[in-house]
Formats: C-alpha cells, sequence, structure tokens
C-alpha cells in the first residue's frame, strides 16, 4: 500500500464534512499538518466519543472505501478507545480517548484549521505524546517542544 | 487564512533574526523555516512514508477498549526496537 498523502487527507475531511463527523488530526500527522516536518506512516484521528458521531464515522468510513464488518462498526460506533485501521485505502487510526486529554470538547476549543483540516493545538499533540511515554517518542518530543516554540512565534506574526 | 494555521514563510514578513531569542538549535530551526515555505501538499508528500512494521501490520482491523489494554498489547506483542514500550 502506498503512503498516505494529501489527496487521501483531503477525502477524510470531505467526506467527514459530507457526514458532519467530529474529529481532529492528532499525534504526528496532526503535527505535520501544522508545518511540523517529521516523517509518520499513519494518520491518526482523536474522534468524538458519541452515538451519532460514531454512526457518521462509519458512514465516512465505508463511503471511503473501508470494508468493515457489522461487528466491526458496531466497535467503532461505541466508540473503544483505540481502532487501527488497515482494511481500507490507506492506514487510519481511530483514538477516541487519547492519553493526555481529558475531553474531546476540550480539545476541539483549542484546535487549528490548516486548509479546512481540524487540527489539535500543538499543546494537545505534545500533551498526548508525553503522557503516552512510549519509547520512540521521547526524541521527537524535544523537537516537537522547539517547534511549538516557533509555531506561537509565525502565530504571533500572522496575528 | 484561517486563525492558527500556520502561513506561508514568503507571507510572514519575518526573517530568522525573529527567532534567534527562541532556544532552538539552529539545525531545527532551520528545518522548521524550509518546511513553512512549502505548501501543506508537499510537505505530506515528503512526510508520510510506508514501510512494513512487524505484528502491527499483519492485521487489518484491531481495537482495544482502552489505551491502557492497547498500550499493554504493544507492549507484549511488538517487537522492542519499533519503540512502542513505554520508557
Amino acid at each position: 500500500m502506498p503512503a498516505f498523502d494529501y489527496r487521501q487527507a483531503k477525502e477524510i475531511r470531505d467526506a467527514f464534512a459530507r457526514h458532519q463527523v467530529r474529529y481532529l488530526f492528532i499525534g504526528k500527522s496532526g503535527a505535520i499538518l501544522l508545518g511540523y516536518p517529521d516523517t509518520t506512516q499513519d494518520a491518526d484521528l482523536f474522534v468524538e466519543r458519541g452515538p451519532e458521531n460514531g454512526r457518521a464515522l462509519v458512514h465516512a468510513l465505508r463511503g471511503l472505501g473501508f470494508s468493515l464488518t457489522d461487528t466491526q462498526a458496531a466497535e467503532i460506533e461505541r466508540g473503544k478507545d483505540f481502532v487501527q485501521l488497515k482494511n481500507g485505502p490507506f492506514d487510519l487510526d481511530l483514538v477516541f480517548a487519547p492519553d493526555g486529554i481529558e475531553r474531546f470538547v476540550d480539545a476541539w476549543s483549542r484546535h487549528v484549521e490548516v486548509e479546512g483540516f481540524p487540527v489539535c493545538h500543538i499543546d494537545d499533540i505534545i500533551a498526548s505524546k508525553a503522557a503516552a511515554n512510549r519509547e520512540r517518542d521521547r526524541e521527537s518530543l524535544q523537537r516537537l517542544r522547539a517547534f511549538r516554540e516557533y509555531w506561537l512565534r509565525l502565530k504571533d506574526h500572522s496575528g | 487564512m484561517k486563525s492558527g494555521e500556520t502561513p506561508p514563510r514568503e507571507e510572514l514578513q519575518t526573517s530568522a533574526h525573529e527567532f534567534a531569542d527562541l532556544d532552538i538549535p539552529r539545525e531545527w530551526l532551520e528545518e522548521f523555516e524550509a518546511a513553512a515555505r512549502r505548501p501543506l501538499a508537499v510537505r505530506m508528500r515528503y512526510a508520510f512514508i510506508k514501510t512494513y512494521k512487524p505484528v502491527m501490520d499483519d492485521a487489518p482491523y484491531r481495537s482495544f477498549e482502552t489505551m491502557e489494554e492497547y498500550r499493554r498489547w504493544c507492549e507484549t506483542n511488538l517487537p522492542r526496537w519499533l519503540g512502542y514500550a513505554r520508557v
């Protein structure tokens, strides 16, 4: 399977918008949307848990070409904490309860938009990675925190 | 441009000295500046790569009731060198 790309990101954005799915890009893919230069494999989406949003999400995913059994669809609708999808046109991680973030509504209140992509604030991306406390994030967290300073300064300049 | 979006670098009317007071290693700062000059589509082309991750990539679907369950699964099942274990 080829790497995730801009066109696929737009497909997510447009399909989720059509179905009114409430979600945010999070993790390194979110940071990359904000301008952070690094590499990653998958897109990570923080999705608001709730029956209506869950149903909308399943419709959007099926429309994008993900092959979900009824059991899998039910798990996604229910909002299990973490769902890993490799059964569609690209890989996708769905996170309903990321480490380090209390509630979706809080992250939503801080989120930023990049070309119509809803993205977690850099502080939430960092908080989530810090709370996960994984070996693979140890080095990148230092660079991500440096990027945070740069990004905030850029935001100041752009008004 | 919407609030919070990183604007294209050429639109910013800033220069490197405006970041000089930030405690950022020069090499990283240059990388951030270079990324800010690129359109999002190009940034994404450079950023997303696909390499096979053993075990992780071997199932088309996985789900976990809790993040703790997912973290434990990673620590038990994935090769250590993938880096998914907690510190």
